[in-house]
């Protein structure tokens, strides 16, 4: 059985301050690579990734079609502490969405 | 008599309470994915060169040049054997950092990310990102109003940008 395909977040508090280590499921098309027929595949690819702390924004990712297929991301928030709600939510070009949500261990 | 009134009034009751929601939906940000992509900065993601992206995305190309910025691409340094998804690593003691940008010379649009940072944000930052072939990359922090760039050249065995 292959793994589920899943928005994964981790966000661990590292000696004052918060961890966020962020995994989206996305195959991020370009526009410009064939299929096995030959056929291009239509662009598909996330382009606004946004990061709240408690509701607080505090991170937005534009992304272009350069970045990784299954994109990742890890940043530090300064402070925080356990129990933090930490939310992500992303965009892609076609109006598909996804968010994903944990909290501060 | 009483039906007819009746009927009328569900229907303008009903009328009301869907034009409502919409209201409310609307209010409550639910449509928040076309406010968004409406805000994703196309001429700068979609300019081919370094100087047309950063103009169109931070509104100036001049640049110092600066060691404040510590800039990891690849692993090893400076490597990398599939160019469908290079490690970055962006690191800095500047303060007040607004901006981070990351590009790459050589491929097809030169914008890979744009990153808006507020002041709770810390570095590092680590990604992944695709490289078509053997190119500069770029990373440009705004930090005061002020642009500083670092550049490292990679190697790449297996073009990315597929």
């Amino acid at each position: 059985m292959g793994l589920v395909k899943k928005d994964r977040i981790r966000a661990k508090l590292k000696s004052g301050d918060t961890t966020i280590r962020v995994l989206l499921a996305h195959p991020m098309h370009t526009g410009r690579g064939e299929n096995d027929a030959g056929e291009l595949i239509a662009a598909e690819f996330v382009q606004d990734f946004r990061c709240w702390r408690n509701d607080i924004e505090v991170l937005t990712i534009k992304c272009g079609t350069a970045t990784a297929r299954n994109p990742y991301f890890s940043f530090q928030l300064m402070g925080g502490e356990r129990g933090d709600r930490i939310t992500i939510r992303w965009v892609d070009n076609l109006g598909a969405k996804g968010t994903a949500e944990t909290t501060v261990k | 008599m009483g039906d007819k009134v009746n009927q009328q009034r569900r229907s303008v009751l009903k009328g009301a309470i869907s034009a409502s929601t919409l209201a409310l939906v609307a209010a409550s940000g639910l449509l928040l994915p076309q406010r968004l992509l409406a805000h994703w900065p196309s001429d700068a993601f979609n300019a081919e060169t370094v100087e047309d992206a950063l103009l169109a995305l931070l509104g100036q190309a001049e640049i110092a040049d600066d060691d404040a910025l510590q800039f990891k691409v690849g692993s090893p340094p400076s490597y990398a054997v599939n160019g469908a998804s290079v490690p970055i690593e962006i690191q800095s003691d500047l303060a007040n950092i607004e901006r981070i940008a990351v590009l790459v010379d050589k491929n097809p649009f030169a914008l890979a990310l744009s990153l808006e940072m507020t002041s709770a944000v810390k570095l590092p930052f680590k990604s992944m990102i695709k490289i078509a072939e053997d190119s500069d990359v770029i990373a440009v922090i705004r930090a005061d109003g002020k642009l500083y760039k670092t550049t490292r050249f990679v190697e790449v065995d297996i073009g990315g940008c597929a």
